[in-house]
């Protein structure tokens, strides 16, 4: 028997070799299949495949051979549209670490004067241990001596400026939890925004200030730092509740009825850490749980999208608040601090009767039998920033600052 | 070729200058499907938003003779989309409305771009089955799915995509807009155009909106497993089980390369001393599932089984789907290019054909893994090499031919449901011999005569 006439323009070429700005393993084993198009909020909202994960990959693949330029304007579009929401990893049956080819985009599209200034800037507020220690002594975040312990709490970089409230609920939750107020970023901010080597610094260094297990009310942070500690040293707050078996007392109450509470999924925490199950059980412990379609999508926080991207942002979040809305639920529970910001911020602007709380929070009202209180205003001008013309402007009127880390 | 100013603007006036793509980051995402290898830059992408514009588009083209290749999600696996001759790529994701669900009637109407699992979703929610499953259905579209003529897990029950299109609306080259078949199940007023549109992958007509036919929810599903020492005795049983009367919904199979890849990938358990795992499922009332279900698994046993097993709840039973499921994917980690084929024989010829691959996989030195729907004779023979081994995939292209050599002498046929494409062109005459072919390309020139619908695709 013999072969069919062999195709006369057969294209099989090997792949040339590339310039070495992706990890070849990494980006080889994408097979174009399409699966992850479906997951993906930004391409739900183009519709056009090079806004998609498997579109955004083939544009990796022309950098990577020189097919197009890094000046070219898509490429440099998509390596900012792309939320990092990691949606498209779990949907993918060839495995493909999207996280990670992103980070690598990153680096080499965002570095040095093409990065974006507001996201250089917050690096550097953020690199500053002294900095945050001082926004956290204004706002009164939890702390304990440092003591070398096994469990220590992460007080997270803007986290215990912004929320100060969320690390004194967790040691309502657990008492016997160190938090030591010497401690700095985590690094997660610098590996979005294309400084990926010191992002992995910031984290080791993270972990030899807070040896033992650390306990982080971050999603985005708990996935990053496990990423560069290893999984076993990090435990996000209701992984950590989870494993130590400890079960929520209480309940959480309005007019006399159990509250209705709806999740926003931390897309790392989900994506990255396969968390999602724990919450879900927490909170179904202490209220009415209610499942809403699309909880488990990005809310356009997503790191410092918000603030680089705002109206991009505001677009993927709007049909979800609508979905919040429609279901008449009392909360949204968030587990990572940029969520909470995002959502409390735009909740507030639809003036929605549904607030937004951290996980923390919840369990600690409904343990110590007090109302929640209404979602906080946060008392500082509201310096916007435009980022066409690269000014600032300062806000009449108070309001929320769209920080989120 | 690049466009010219001009006709970029013309494009922009049909469908506004948003929808219109034009510069080289724009346009390189859409060089390629889900096919590996293949791939060709278009010079623009549009995205029309209904039947009218994309008849305004089409009437453009043929007049200034510029190829447009129509494309959904673009998972096909034979470069049916990839742009060959550049032009212009036609994307109808856009168009994803679902417009009725009749469950009176038995039907849906949908607009083109409306992804597969979607309308199984909007059906299901009514009660209703739309039978054809793709194991890409969450990323393909219906438009694709009948210009495919799509088939699935439940092929050997239900049928394929062709099964169910009632009717079209679709768009010829030259810009008219045809209504062919519609919400009659009877109907033989003239050639069946609606059929020959079906698997006509995007050279004959735009299709802008389908009417298919759904059926009742069958109230209960169940899958079970039987294992045996070598393909051939998997072979015996399915025709042991077609023979005692029953047609199952499922009958899927791996061989032991398969099998071993996938208990790698995914730990379901799977046993790995057996040459050949075989997945059957049916759907119905429960007690007609259960009696078949024991009936299959008799058969088996009487065949040689090694060991039979029923998957007692639904989360088994899922898991077991996802053991074929994700067989492409669990090969494909083992390499870095991934070549998959559809070849397809006569089901008792099953046996009989996989030994004949494997004994081509051996002559060329290619790592080649198959599985497949053993009910209507579909093989999947998967070739994975590392993409950067130019030896190693001319060897698997040059394998492959063999194969579909192979298929056709057994009475087979090079593809059963992937399509021809460009990837599978230059194999077709062997298949349907010259008078066809040519008989192919009258009617290709009589739908476009200008021949500007995805050339170099069938009908080329
Ligand atoms: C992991 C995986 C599993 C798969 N499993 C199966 C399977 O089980 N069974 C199966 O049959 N296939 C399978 N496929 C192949 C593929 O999904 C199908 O061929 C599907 O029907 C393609 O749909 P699409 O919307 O992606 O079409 P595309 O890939 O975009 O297009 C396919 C062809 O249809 C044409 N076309 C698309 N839309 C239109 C339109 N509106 N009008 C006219 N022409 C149009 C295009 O020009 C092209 O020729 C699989 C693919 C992958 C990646
Ligand atoms: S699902 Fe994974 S392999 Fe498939 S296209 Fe997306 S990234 Fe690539
Ligand atoms: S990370 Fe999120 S936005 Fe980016 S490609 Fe993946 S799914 Fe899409």
């Amino acid at each position: 028997m013999t072969g069919l006439q062999h195709p006369p323009h057969e294209q099989h070429m090997a792949t040339p070799p590339g310039r070495g700005i992706f990890d070849p393993q990494l980006l080889d084993r994408c097979i174009s299949c399409g699966f992850c198009l479906p997951a993906c909020p930004t391409y739900a909202v183009s519709k056009d495949e090079g806004s998609s994960p498997r579109g955004r990959i083939t544009l990796m693949r022309a950098l990577e051979t020189g097919r197009l330029d890094e000046d070219d304007p898509r490429l440099r579009e998509e390596s900012s549209f792309c939320l990092g929401c990691r949606a498209c990893e779990p949907v993918c049956p060839a495995g493909v670490q999207y996280g990670d080819l992103l980070e690598e985009w990153r680096d080499h599209q965002w570095r040095g004067r093409h990065r974006p200034p507001l996201a250089q800037a917050l690096m550097m507020v953020a690199e500053r241990t002294p900095l945050l220690r001082m926004m956290g002594l204004v706002r009164r975040h939890a702390r304990t001596a440092a003591v070398p312990v096994q469990t220590s709490l992460m007080l997270g970089c803007f986290e215990r400026g912004l929320f100060p409230g969320v690390s004194r609920a967790v040691r309502t939750l657990l008492p016997d939890i160190a938090v030591p107020p010497q401690q700095g970023c985590c690094g997660a901010l610098h590996a979005h925004n294309g400084e990926s080597e010191k992002g992995r610094e910031l984290a080791r260094k993270l972990g030899e200030q807070l040896p033992g297990t650390i306990v982080t009310t971050a999603g985005g942070c708990a996935a990053h730092l496990a990423g560069v500690l290893g999984r076993d040293r990090v435990h996000e707050l209701s992984e950590h509740l989870a494993k130590t078996g400890a079960t929520p007392v209480g309940e959480v109450k309005i007019d006399g009825r159990r509250a209705r509470v709806a999740i926003q999924d931390s897309c790392h925490l989900r994506n990255g850490l396969r968390v999602f199950a724990e919450p879900r059980a927490l909170i179904s412990a202490v209220a009415d749980f209610v499942p809403v379609r699309g909880d488990e999508s990005c809310c356009g926080s997503a790191g410092t999208y918000s603030l680089l991207r705002p109206r991009d942002s505001k677009r993927i979040l709007a049909p979800k608040l609508d979905a919040y809305e429609a279901a008449g639920v009392d909360y949204v529970v968030t587990v990572n601090p940029g969520c909470q910001q995002q959502l409390h911020a735009n909740l507030r602007r639809r003036e929605s009767a549904i607030r937004a709380v951290h996980l923390a929070d919840l369990l600690a009202a409904a343990a110590e039998g007090r109302p929640l209180t209404r979602g906080r205003r946060w008392r500082v001008p509201r310096v916007r920033f435009d980022l066409r013309r690269g000014s600032r402007r300062r806000g009449a009127s108070g309001g929320t600052a769209g920080w989120s880390a | 070729m690049t466009l010219d100013r001009t006709l970029v603007a013309e494009l922009e006036a049909i469908v506004g200058a948003k929808h219109v793509r034009t510069d080289p980051g724009d346009v390189e995402p859409y060089a390629r499907d889900a096919t590996p290898v293949f791939r060709a830059v278009p010079d623009a992408v549009v995205w029309p938003a209904d039947t009218e514009q994309v008849a305004a588009l089409l009437r453009l083209a043929t007049e200034r003779r510029v190829p447009v290749v129509p494309r959904g999600a673009g998972s096909n696996l034979c470069a049916a989309t990839v742009p060959e001759r550049g032009g212009i790529v036609l994307v109808l994701t856009r168009m994803d409305r679902i417009l009725e669900i009749s469950p009176g009637e038995l039907l849906a109407r949908v607009e083109a771009g409306v992804p597969t699992s979607v309308l199984a979703d909007a059906a299901a929610a009514q009660g209703l089955l739309y039978a054809p499953d793709p194991g890409s259905r969450t990323v393909s579209t219906v438009g694709g799915n009948v210009a495919t003529c799509a088939g699935g897990l439940r092929g050997l029950k239900y049928g394929v995509t062709r099964n169910y299109v009632l009717g079209t609306t679709a768009v010829l080259p030259t810009g008219e807009v045809i209504s062919t078949g519609g919400r009659l199940w009877k109907d033989v007023a003239g050639y069946d155009l609606t059929r020959l549109l079906t698997g006509s992958e995007g050279t004959l007509g735009v299709l802008t909106e389908l009417t298919v036919a759904l059926l009742p929810m069958p109230a209960t599903t169940n899958t079970g497993v039987a294992y045996f020492g070598s393909l051939a005795e998997a072979g015996r049983a399915v025709d042991a089980i077609i023979g005692d009367g029953i047609v199952p919904a499922t009958l899927e199979f791996l061989d032991a390369k398969c099998i071993g890849a996938v208990e790698e990938y995914a730990n379901l358990g799977l046993r790995l001393d057996a040459g050949a795992l075989l997945l059957f499922g049916d759907d119905g009332p429960a007690d007609v599932v259960d009696r078949n279900l024991g009936r299959i698994g008799e058969q088996c046993t009487i065949s040689g089984a090694l060991e039979v097993t029923l998957a007692e709840d639904v989360a088994r039973s899922e898991a077991l789907l996802t053991a074929r499921r994700c067989s492409l994917p669990a090969l494909s980690r083992l390499g870095t290019l991934t070549l998959l084929e559809d070849a397809t024989v006569p089901r008792p010829r099953l046996a009989a054909m996989v030994d004949r691959i494997d004994e081509i996989a051996d002559r060329y030195e290619v790592p080649m893994a198959t599985f497949g729907h053993a009910g209507d004779g579909n093989l999947h023979p998967t070739c994975v090499v590392d993409q950067r081994d130019e030896a190693a995939i001319h060897r698997a292209h040059k394998a492959f031919g063999d194969v579909f050599a192979a298929a056709i002498e057994m009475d087979g046929t090079i593809t059963g449901e992937h399509g021809v494409g460009a990837a599978k062109l230059p194999y077709l005459a062997a298949r349907l011999g010259a008078d066809q072919m040519a008989l192919l390309r009258r009617i290709k020139a009589a739908f476009d005569p200008a021949g500007i619908l995805n050339p170099g695709k069938l009908g080329s």
